[in-house]
């Protein structure tokens, strides 16, 4: 019997009005596994996460975490539980200095060592951010600002990240610079899910992947297996 | 010269007034998209706690912090009862529930209390006025400013230093991605109204010590001049609402002192002209909030 | 739904021949709002007189009063809808709010209804001359409480003078009506400030005083709660220590409970309750009923304004009959009211009574006189 996933969904349906952007999707992620959801626009990735973390309401479906029921937790209980999303567009705090963005990342962790431990790592990680730490967020750059919305999610020291497009809208290089990041995450033992457009940068860190088109996952299987697939063209070409 | 100069006191004055309101309102807006016009009823509640301890003949020094206790309470317990079931709502619905609260507050201290207008005792020292130089200056005046100047130290610290007080920041910038941090929604916005509860139990203290008097409708003036300011200097900005309050007091000093004699009949008039005017310009305020003007994803 | 039926009719059926013998009063007051502070206190007197006479058996020992109470919020639409609903309920008499601007809203409902209509304290003297025959007031015109002040200001030796008024209202004007007699008596303007109503912060212009060298002898001002109390303290603050002159509208509590800053200050009202006077006997009778005393005049104005009716009614030998009690009313000459004797024959409906004039002493009034103007002294009414 194989260990029971970290988080698993069964028959996700996120609603819009009488748009129904998830259409009922299983899926899990392990611990220690990076897993990548990919597809064109509109497939419905970004609303699987935001359902994961509560920032849209599941309409059906269940999901659990560490083998707690999630699906209609509240956003604000789900850091302190070990789950934090990286959003797109990273979202960072404009008005909040660098490091009022990162303080607000651990609001919900107590302990004063997990704090330093984790306010550590991002350190490690960035030391652009350490450096820049009492700038305004707003006035980073892009890529700037995409580290400090994952240094912000990992300050709760969560046992799943999941990134939402952090390469969108970066220059060549630094969508690098951040592949190299997730790599370094992956090394550290995050576990993390990713939904990237970026699809050879995404299945080149990735151990697994779902393909996602008109809400339903069309495909699924390990990095190399898709990267092999003509499912996967099919769904970026919009057929499914 | 020496006119001018205690005419700028009175502005200062009327203006930190105006922007403590105006703050007061910013708050709660910046957090949660609501103009709680029942704003003003926090104000009333702050005064006829002022005249009930006048009553019972508690002294001033602890009748003022009672009376901004008591507009704190108020102001989370509106929350709690009238404005969470709302949450979420579009802006007209959180809109239209602020002024029932208002109107039901309002019916509920004519009916409890009087429908009259009730005297409010107050130290005569409040009346007194200080001679520096060849100015004037009120205690009461002296009174406005230093409260002011300590609401907005006070306010500025708490939002640039304290835990509670950043979440804030970062929930006006963006609510969903800040309780994604596990910045508990109930906290913070329980928070901006206790804060807004102190600023208008701190506007209403200075208000009532200028009227000597408080009645059920005293709270309608306040707010609108409040709003005036808050959308003067941009709403849901910290930063405008202040400069918002203080350029409406200057403007309203100012011409009620320099106008000439026969264009006063126009004074109002010609006061919202001038905000009119400013706000052609600047249509998102003096000090616009940063949040308002872009788009969230 | 039968049982229903027949007992309407059996009330109607009974109803019919007493009819005659009940004096139904309209009132559409202002029992909340900005008006509040007038009416409520009007509506406690007025219901001790109708207690009073009806006790006694009636108007005349036969006709019982029975009132039809609306309140207006001190709205003037509101004030319209209610006069309509009263006369449609077929009311004799209607009272309307303590303010000329909401009584003129009910003007055409009333004139065209042909009922006789009395504010409670509206006091300016444009309201019967707009209002026509079916309109009347009930207390010291504007202009008559303006002379007595400037008479007295002068007599007491001022001879220069400011005055703060707001165009808001017609009562907010009786500063102008002060300004003319003042300097036909020979005093000087010094200047005078408007304000708007609730503006609240005076320091502008209580600054703008206290810079005048030398300061007025008297300011003079007919703004009332809450901007009053805002006046005078904004005006003690800045240091001006002139006289302050006021008008009825500040004849409440909050005057009286200003400690140092309101002592002084000398203002126009309706009676004041000499020892042996009717108003003397009023307060008893109020404090009697209510528990304490009347807390301003305006209860015992409200008192004369049933007296007035009453004695309508029996001028007009007993006729409910609302066109008949305007004839009478329009005729009646020294009824004798709470405050004092009331004349309306020889009027427009501006009705001859006595201005007292109080002076706040240790937190209580004091008087300092009841003088009777000269009749070519009070300014004519106007417009504003």
């Amino acid at each position: 019997m194989t260990r029971a996933p970290l988080l698993s969904a069964q028959g996700l349906v996120v609603r819009y009005g009488a748009i129904e952007a998830v259409r009922g999707i299983d899926f899990s992620i392990h611990e220690g596994e990076i897993v990548t959801f990919l597809g064109a626009n509109g497939a419905g990735k970004s609303s699987t996460l935001n359902a994961l973390v509560s920032l849209v309401p599941a309409a059906e479906g269940q999901v659990l975490f560490g083998g707690e029921d999630i699906t209609d937790v509240a956003p604000e209980r789900l850091a302190p539980m070990g789950l934090t999303l990286a959003p797109e567009g990273r979202r960072v705090f404009g008005g909040l200095t660098v490091e009022e963005n990162l303080r607000m990342g651990a609001y919900g962790v107590r302990s004063a060592e997990k704090r330093e431990a984790a306010w550590d790592m991002v350190h490690d990680l960035f030391p652009i951010l350490h450096e820049r730490r009492h700038q305004f967020a707003g006035t980073l750059s892009g890529g700037q600002q995409q580290m400090l919305a994952i240094g912000r999610a990992l300050m709760c020291g969560p046992r799943l990240l999941l990134l939402d497009e952090p390469s969108l809208g970066l220059a060549p290089q630094i969508v690098g610079q951040i592949f190299d990041l997730i790599a370094l995450l992956r090394e550290r033992d995050v576990t993390l899910g990713i939904v990237e457009q970026n699809v050879a940068m995404a299945l080149e860190v990735a151990d697994r992947g779902y393909v996602m088109a008109g809400g339903r996952i069309v495909a699924e299987g390990t990095a190399a297996e898709l990267r092999q697939t003509d499912r996967l063209q099919a769904a970026y070409l919009g057929g499914s | 010269m020496d006119l001018f100069v205690q005419q700028t006191v009175n502005a200062l004055a009327l203006g930190g007034t105006y922007a403590l309101l105006a703050l007061g309102l910013a708050v709660v807006f910046s957090i949660m998209g609501l103009i709680n016009f029942a704003h003003g009823e926090l104000m009333t509640i702050s005064g006829y706690t002022l005249m009930y301890c006048g009553i019972a003949g508690v002294p001033f020094v602890i009748s003022v912090p009672l009376a901004i206790l008591a507009a704190m309470v108020a102001a989370v317990a509106m929350e709690r009862i009238a404005f969470r079931p709302v949450r979420g709502g579009s802006g007209a619905t959180m809109l239209i529930t602020s002024f029932a609260v208002a109107m039901i507050l309002q019916v509920l201290f004519q009916n409890l209390i009087s429908a009259r207008s009730q005297a409010v005792m107050l130290p005569p020292l409040l009346s007194e006025s200080l001679r520096i130089g060849n100015v004037i200056i009120g205690v009461n005046k002296i009174a406005a400013i230093v409260a002011t100047v300590l609401m907005l130290v006070f306010l500025d610290r708490f939002m640039n230093r304290q835990k509670t007080g950043i979440a804030m920041r970062a929930a006006a910038e963006d609510f969903a991605i800040a309780r994604l941090m596990g910045i508990r929604a109930n906290t913070v916005i329980a928070g901006a109204f206790a804060i807004s509860g102190l600023l208008a139990g701190v506007a209403a203290v200075l208000w009532v010590s200028q009227r000597a008097s408080v009645d059920p409708l005293m709270g309608f003036t306040p707010v609108l001049k409040a709003f005036i300011a808050a959308i003067l200097g941009g709403l849901g900005s910290l930063r405008g609402a202040v400069a918002g309050g203080f350029l409406l007091g200057f403007i309203e000093v100012y011409l009620a002192a320099f106008l000439p004699q026969e264009l006063q009949e126009f004074r109002d008039p010609i006061g919202l002209g001038i905000v009119v005017l400013i706000l052609l310009f600047r249509p998102n305020g003096m000090i616009p909030s940063r949040v308002l003007g872009s788009v969230k994803v | 739904m039968k049982k229903l039926i027949l007992t309407s009719a059996i009330v109607a059926a009974f109803a019919a021949p007493v009819a005659a013998e009940t004096l139904t009063i309209g009132t559409a007051t202002a029992q909340t709002g900005s008006l509040a502070y007038a009416d409520a206190p009007t509506m406690q007197g007025m219901k001790l007189a109708v207690d009073e006479i009806n006790e006694a058996g009636g108007i005349g020992g036969t006709i019982k009063i029975e009132l039809l109470e609306k309140d207006v919020r001190s709205d003037p639409a509101q004030t319209s809808i209610a006069a309509q609903e009263l006369v449609d309920a077929g009311v004799s008499v209607i009272v309307l709010p303590g303010d000329s601007d909401p009584s003129l809203a009910a003007i055409g409902v009333v004139s065209s209804a042909e009922i006789p209509a009395i504010s409670t304290v509206a006091s300016s003297p444009t309201l019967p001359e707009i209002g026509g025959d079916y309109m009347f007031s009930n207390f010291p015109g504007d202009n008559v409480q303006a002379a007595v002040s400037a008479k007295w200001a002068y007599d007491e030796g001022f001879r220069t003078a400011w005055i703060v008024y707001s165009l808001d209202t017609q009562y907010t004007t009786m500063p102008l009506y002060f300004r003319d007699v003042f300097e036909k008596l020979g005093g000087e303007m010094l200047g005078e400030s408007t304000n708007t109503i609730g503006q609240q912060d005076f320091s502008a212009i209580a600054t703008t005083i206290a810079a005048q060298d030398p300061q007025p002898d008297v300011v003079m001002t007919s703004a009332y709660e809450p901007d009053f109390p805002s006046l005078l303290r904004a005006l003690r603050a800045a240091g001006v220590t002139s006289q302050i002159i006021g008008s009825d509208g500040i004849d409440s509590p909050t005057t009286f409970s200003l400690g140092d800053v309101g002592e002084g200050v000398v203002f126009t009202t309706a009676g004041f309750a000499t020892e042996g006077s009717a108003l003397e006997s009023f307060d008893k009778a109020f404090e009697a009923k209510y528990g304490s005393a009347p807390e301003t005049i305006y209860s015992a104005v409200g008192y004369d304004l049933i007296k007035v009716i009453e004695a309508a009614v029996i001028a007009a030998d007993g006729s409910t009959d609302p066109k008949a009690i305007q004839q009478a009313m329009a005729n009646l000459e020294n009824v004798q009211g709470a405050t004092g004797l009331i004349t309306y024959k020889g009027t427009n409906g501006m009705p001859i009574r006595q201005v007292s004039l109080i002076r706040v002493k240790d937190g209580g009034r004091e008087l300092v006189g009841q003088p009777t103007p000269d009749a070519d002294l009070i300014p004519a009414p106007r417009m504003q």
